[in-house]
Formats: structure tokens, sequence, C-alpha cells
């Protein structure tokens, strides 16, 4: 998990300082767009059967027939990291659209209502912050068994309580702001006042946790696939081969983390490099 | 006399930007001389804060300059870093306008008063904590040991800039650079601050560099005045005698703004039913003390007034007084404790349930609010917002039939439509402010409420905004309660005046009568505490020095 942790806590820095070049994050928007159209097309165009047993030799060298070589049972890496990323990268998607759906809701209700309403609210989000999210996915396997669909769940409800409170303190200072009681001196309906410029309001913030979230959940998924409780073997996922390859990196072929391990580093960056320009983006239409 | 203190000359400063340097100062020029009181008085814009800061090395990142700036007769510009930081440490002083700021909210004034002397001059802590007991009690700060122990928080504005004015005395400045001290102040506590400036420079040889937006302060409390207008210095001035020899436009249309009584014209409204009748109105506040202990904080107590359909009535206070509260509270903001409030006939003692009833209400009241920095959507182009207020009366209006509200509603505040698909930062206060006022009038209100809502423009701007209110009202027939601090203000506009302080009524009456003949001590002192010409700052009583108990802002929780 340090690794994990290390590059959950570089990416909003790395990613803020890289957004200020337009070529970067316009880098970072192909790279994504390409691992979006691998990821749907996977099984596609995978060169391989990615659960066919020795197509080349066993730990086999990267090179022209095997893009990223083949791992210990002479599976083509290339192709099963195609196949798996399907899971890798669209499981984290789900888990951050959820997460915030519902985050910025209870927010809303907070910010909005105040006293006891609020009060209730940051108790509940306070109860599910107090549980770390791992230790609820991998509760979530132990009851509704091995998969990805209860990791998901768990992580998506683990997640909430940031985005709660992020978007509660946010909206309820732009609530405190006097554009806000001029609104409502002028008679606009409370709809309008939340739906035309509370949220509007909250995008970059709400962009910025988004794009935090999402490398926050690909690792966290990529952690419970490691600790084998995700995505099942054979079916392949980033974080389940980068574990299967610990065996491999002592025998001195690394291939097998290594090449899953760089597309998840890849992929956390470029969704960070793209979440900050977004934000910047929206702060500026804030000024 | 020997060399002056400090002696800017031909003073460039650049700005950075997209393509090449912007000039913002020209050639500015102006000496100080030792123990002389010298005034910067200009617009927002006109580069003087700029000019000060250049002397304090405190110029925003990439700013440049040209032109020399020195202190006592050595060039700024040829010194070392070092040596340039230790004159600045010790040879000049700089107050500046938000004293809250600039301190560190975790830090106690002890620990800020004591903080230079030990890192920078290296006294031992029991001497420097001496000398701060010394300097707070130079400043007029009662029971420095008590002030010393406590945090900002814990102290009114006008103590926090005594104390800055105090931290920047600890190292025996020559010169004291004083940037806009006193506008976050109340006029009564501006007169306090101004006294202990004046006392300081009786008793040291103290130099003053005075920025101000206010020539009238200037005039009154410096021996020259510098008028600076789009980062030109237009003119310079005997103090005693500026008001016959200001030869500049500028600078006579500045005084006419600060000091213009034209009455204004009015009609007497025999109405039978007042649009506005408040009786009995109590709002309190259940705050924590600092010990958190339980408070209730009397925001307003007892307060009775009524306006008629048409009339203008103003009410004037400082800080705390209850005045803004009063306005919240009519206008569904707040709710009130006791009390009744009657508008148009209804009674609005409670918060508007629901949206149908609140825009029955907004048909009726509006509001401009005093900052129109932030009463605006900053992410609404003009046309947005005016055509939101628009539809919330008209829903089925149809685009054309808004397009032309738009037009005339810009029509009346005198704004051009090419500024309607700007957003608000585009837009200067002023024009800003017109826009808040057209959004208001959208709804072709009974009553406009104008919570402060000159005083954080220029006087120029201010002037013109006056005067446009002014026009409305006749034009209209719009009832006007104006909320303000500002006396002057309520010659031009009101008809009717009542003074508040800590939540009471002090004195009602006519506007004439009120700024004539003034019945209560707090409104001589608050009368007394305009500058105007041969004015001069004296210390008070009437428990001024306490820190007041301001009202806490709360946060509008909509229901």
């Amino acid at each position: 998990m340090s690794i994990a942790q290390i590059a959950q806590g570089a990416v909003p820095a790395v990613a803020r300082r890289a957004a200020k070049h337009d070529w970067l994050s316009l880098a970072a928007l192909t790279v994504l767009a390409v691992i979006a159209v691998l990821a749907l097309f996977g099984t596609v165009l995978a060169p391989y059967d990615p659960y066919e047993l020795y197509t080349g030799p066993v730990n086999g060298v990267a090179g022209a027939a095997h893009l990223f070589g083949t791992d210990d049972l002479g599976r083509d890496i290339f192709s099963r990291a195609l196949v798996g990323a399907q899971a890798s990268v669209f499981a984290p998607v789900v888990v951050v659209v959820l997460s915030t759906v519902f985050g910025v809701t209870l927010a809303l209700t907070g910010a909005w209502f105040g006293g006891w309403v609020s009060g209730v609210i940051a108790r509940i989000v306070d109860l599910i912050f107090a549980i770390p999210g791992l230790v609820v996915a991998v509760l979530a396997v132990a009851l509704f068994g091995k998969g990805l669909m209860a990791p998901v769940v768990a992580l998506s409800i683990a997640y909430i309580p940031v985005v709660a409170r992020l978007s509660q303190t946010a909206a309820a200072r732009e609530l405190g702001k006097p554009y806000m009681a001029a609104l409502r001196v002028q008679g606009v309906s409370s709809a309008a006042i939340c739906f035309r410029h509370l949220v509007p309001a909250l995008v970059p913030i709400v962009a910025a946790q988004m794009a935090i979230g999402f490398g926050y959940a690909m690792l966290d998924l990529a952690a419970i696939s490691f600790l084998g409780l995700g995505q099942q073997p054979p079916a392949p996922d980033w974080g389940s081969m980068i574990a299967a390859g610990q065996a491999g990196i002592i025998a001195g072929a690394p291939e097998q983390s290594v090449f899953p391990a760089i597309l998840v580093v890849v992929t956390v960056l470029a969704v960070g490099i793209v979440g900050a320009k977004v934000t910047a983006w929206a702060e500026e239409k804030d000024r | 006399m020997s060399a002056p203190v400090l002696e800017i000359a031909d003073l460039d400063i650049f700005a950075p930007g997209a393509d090449g340097p912007r000039q913002l100062v020209f050639g500015s020029s102006l000496a100080v001389q030792r123990g002389e009181a010298r005034g910067l008085v200009g617009e927002s814009g006109s580069g003087k804060t700029l000019t000060v800061r250049a002397v304090a090395g405190l110029l925003p990142e990439g700013f440049t300059t040209s032109g020399s700036v020195r202190v006592d007769g050595r060039d700024l510009g040829d010194m070392s870093a070092g040596a340039l930081r230790e004159l600045r440490a010790r040879r000049i002083g700089m107050v500046f306008q938000t004293p809250r700021a600039h301190l560190n909210p975790l830090r106690t004034i002890g620990d800020f008063m004591t903080e230079a002397m030990i890192h920078v001059a290296g006294d031992k802590r029991s001497v420097a904590y001496a000398r701060s007991l010394e300097l707070l009690d130079e400043v007029g700060i009662d029971d420095p040991g008590r002030r010393m122990r406590q945090h900002p928080s814990e102290l009114s504005g006008g103590l926090l800039q005594r104390v800055m004015i105090a931290a920047t005395l600890a190292m025996d400045p020559d010169i004291l650079l004083a940037d806009e001290i006193t506008t976050a102040l109340d006029v009564t506590t501006q007169e306090e601050v101004m006294a202990v400036i004046a006392d300081l420079r009786a008793h040291r040889d103290l130099a003053l560099l005075f920025i101000t937006h206010d020539l009238a302060l200037a005039g009154a409390v410096c021996d020259r005045v510098d008028v600076m207008q789009h980062g030109r210095i237009v003119e310079t001035l005997t103090a005693a005698t500026m008001r016959r020899d200001a030869k500049d436009d500028y600078t006579r249309l500045l005084m006419a703004a600060s000091l213009d009584e034209a009455p204004p014209i009015r009609a007497e409204h025999v109405a039978a039913e007042p649009i506005v009748k408040i009786e009995e109105l109590r709002k309190t506040y259940a705050v924590r003390s600092a010990g958190g202990a339980r408070e209730t904080l009397v925001a307003v107590d007892g307060v009775s007034m009524r306006l008629d359909p048409g009339g203008s009535l103003g009410i004037v206070g400082e800080s705390g007084s209850g005045k803004s509260t009063t306005a919240r509270v009519l206008l569904g903001l707040e709710r009130a404790d006791s009390g009744s409030v009657m508008v148009a006939g209804q009674d609005w003692g409670v918060p508007a349930r629901g949206g149908r009833e609140r825009r029955a209400r907004a048909k009726i009241a509006q509001m401009v609010f005093q900052d129109p920095y932030q009463s605006l959507d900053r992410r609404q182009s003009i046309r947005q917002c005016l055509a939101e207020a628009i539809r919330v009366h008209r829903p089925a209006a149809g685009r054309d039939a808004i397009a032309a509200r738009i037009r005339e509603l810009m029509g009346h505040v005198r704004l051009d439509e090419a500024l309607l698909d700007v957003r608000p930062r585009a837009l200067s206060g002023g024009q800003r402010q017109r826009v808040a006022i057209a959004r208001a009038l959208a709804a072709e209100p009974m009553l406009l409420i104008l919570d402060e809502a000159v005083s954080a423009l220029d006087v120029t701007t201010r002037v013109e905004i006056l005067t446009l209110l002014d026009g409305i009202r006749r034009d209209t027939g719009v009832a006007l309660l104006m909320i303000t601090h500002d006396l002057t203000v309520i010659r031009r506009l009101c008809d009717h005046v009542v003074v508040m302080r800590q939540g009471v009524i002090e004195e009602r009456g006519t506007a004439a009568e009120i700024l004539d003949s003034p019945q209560a001590d707090y409104t001589k002192i608050l009368l007394d505490s305009i500058p105007r010409e041969g004015w001069a700052p004296r210390r008070r009583r009437l428990g001024r020095t306490q820190a007041m108990p301001a009202v806490t802002r709360s946060t509008i929780v909509p229901r």
C-alpha cells in the first residue's frame, strides 16, 4: 500500500503543475482516449486469447511476437492487459461517479437545510469515514463473495465522506455569500438558486475531487485484486496481474508485474492532469 | 532643513502583461521632509498604493520600476539586498488598511509586538516585553499587559490598527507609510486613530506619508497633499489652503464629491398607510464567548420606525449598531425574536415560507447590497443576471419581451448595452453597483433597501450612484430605505433619519434636524468625527475605546 499512497499523494501536485502546460493536458487527454478505446475494444484487439496457456515461452521476454512478453504460464501479457483494462478502468469510473452523486447530494442537503439536518448528515458521514475504505471492501467481499461488484459498491460508499465533506464546506461557504442573499431577495426559486448558482459554483472543487478519487479508486481496486479478492483468476485485471508477477520479479522476469503497473501509473496520472485542467478551467470561469 | 526623509523622483511602475509591461504609475515625484505629514490622495486604480508599495519593496511579483526612491538621501536602487532589508526594517514603518489580515490569528498581540524586537534587533525577551508595553501605552491602549495576552480576534478593528502602529514604532522609524489605515473603520474610530497619529507626530520627529481616498481627511491631518489620478500626480497643494488653491479639475471634483451638501428636492408625501412599519423589533443572537460560555448578543433592541410610500428613510449607525440586522429582518433573511414588521399592510414578521410568498415579497421590496463585487454571481453575464431577475416575475415572458425589458433597465441605470455580455469581473465597482440596482428594479418594487450601497465605491462614483438613485426615486416613486454609516450620504437622499447605536435608536428626525441641530450626544459625536476643513482629530469618550461587541455575521441558511 505504501507505493499506492505515494502515488496518490503525488498526483495532485504533479498534475497541477502539469496542467499549466496545454500540450501536457492535451497529451493526457489523448492517453486517456487511447486507454478508453483499448478498454472498450480490448477483447477484439487482443492478438492472443488471454486465457490460452503457453502461447510462447514461460516468462518470455518482451519482443515483436509478444509485445509485453509472456507470463509464468506462457500467456500473452499484452492481451491480458488489454482485456483486463475493462475491469481496471471502468470499475474506478463507476466508484467515482456513484460516490460523487451521493456525496454531493448529501452535501447539498446538509448545506441547504443546515441545523439538525446538517448535523445528522455530518454524523452519518463521520461514521462512514471512521472505517477505512479498503477494510469495507474486504469485508464486502467476505460477505458477498469474490468478484468486482462487492468492492466497487463498498468503495463507492467509502468515498462518499470525502466528497460530502469537501462539497458541503464549499456549498455552505457559497451560500453565505451576499449574492445568494441577493438571489433570495429577488424571489428566485430555491431550485433555481441551487441548480443554476450553487451547483456550478461547486464544479471546480468536485471535478478536482473526482480526478483524485479516480486515482484512489484505481489503486484501491488494484490493491484488492492484488490481495486476490477482486477480479478472480484466470480473468485478467491489472491489479491481480501485478500480484501474480511477484514470483517473476524475483526470478528476473519482471514483465508480468511491470507493464500493468506502468498502465496503472499512466492512467492515474493522465486522469489527474485532465482533472486539474478541468478545475483550472472552471476556476477561470469563477473569477 | 536637511535632506528629505523620503524622496521619490520620476518613479514609473510597470505591471507585467501578456503583450509587454503596462505602465501604471507615470513619473511620480514627491518628497517628504523630516517631521512632515504628506497626503497622497486618489481613487482606486490611481497608483497611490503602488507608489507606497514601491517604497516599502512590496510590489507584486513581476512589477518593475524606473526612477529613484531615496531614503535619507540614499538611493534604494544602489543598495544591497541586506542593507535594503535593514533599512526597511528600521527606518520605514508601514501600516495597512486591514490590520486583521496582517496579523496571525493564532499568535497573541504580545508575540506580534515582540517578534521584530527579538529577531531583528536582537533584544532580550524581557526588554522587548517592557518596550512593547510602553509602545502600546503610547498609542493609547488601556491595560497593555492584558492586551499583550489577547489574540487579534478579541480586539476591535480600531484597537488592532493601533497595535499595528505601535509595532511599527518599535524600530523608531523616521517615516510612517500609512495606506488607507482608517478606511475600514467607523468614523469615530477613524478619528481616534488619527488622533493617535497626531500625538505621535507631536512627540516624535516622525514623518508621515498618508495614503487615502478621502481628500477632506488628508487635508485635515497632513501638511501637504498630492492628488493622484490615473497614475499621475496631478496637483500638489498645501493642506491649509487647498480649497482656495486647487486648480486641477479632478481635485475640484474630489472636493465637491466629499463635501457636497446640495439638498435634494422632495415632495411631501402624506399617506394613510406607511409602506414599512416596524414596531418594537428585537433580534438576538446566541454566541459563544472566548471562554466558551453561551452569551446572548442583542443586535436590535426595541426598534420602531416607519416609512411612507415614496418617502426615504436613512438608518445611520456604526458597525454593530444593528442597522443591517434590521434590514435583514425586514427582508426575511433573518427571523425576529419579537416585535412586528408590517410591509405594505402585510405581516412580514417571519421569513417567507415557500417560493410563492418569497416572489410576492420580492415584488414589493428589493435590496441593493454593500459590496457589488460579491452581490452578483461571478459566473453569470450581466444579461443572464438581469434576465433571471425579470423571469422571476414574468415567467411567461418571451425572449423579445425580456430583451426589451433588459434594455429598458440598462437605460434606467445609464449603462451601455455593450456591457451586457461581460461578466461582473470586467466591470468597475460603480458599473457593478448599477447592475445591482437594475436587477433590483427589475421587479418594479415599491421599496428599495440600500444596505451601505455606496460605501464600497470611490467618492466620484458614489456621487454618480447617489444622483442616479435620486433620479430613479423621482421617476418611479419608489420608497428608499437607506442604511449607511456615512452621514454625508443622508443629506442627499433622505427625508427622515434614524440614528442607531448598539441596537437602539438614539435619535430620530428629519434629515435637516439631525444634520443641522442634533440633540443626542452620539449624533453630535458622529457629525464631529467627519473630517472637514479646520477639523482636528480628538480622542473621545462615550466608551468608544472599549472593544464594542460587533454583530457576528451569521451565514444565512435558507429554509
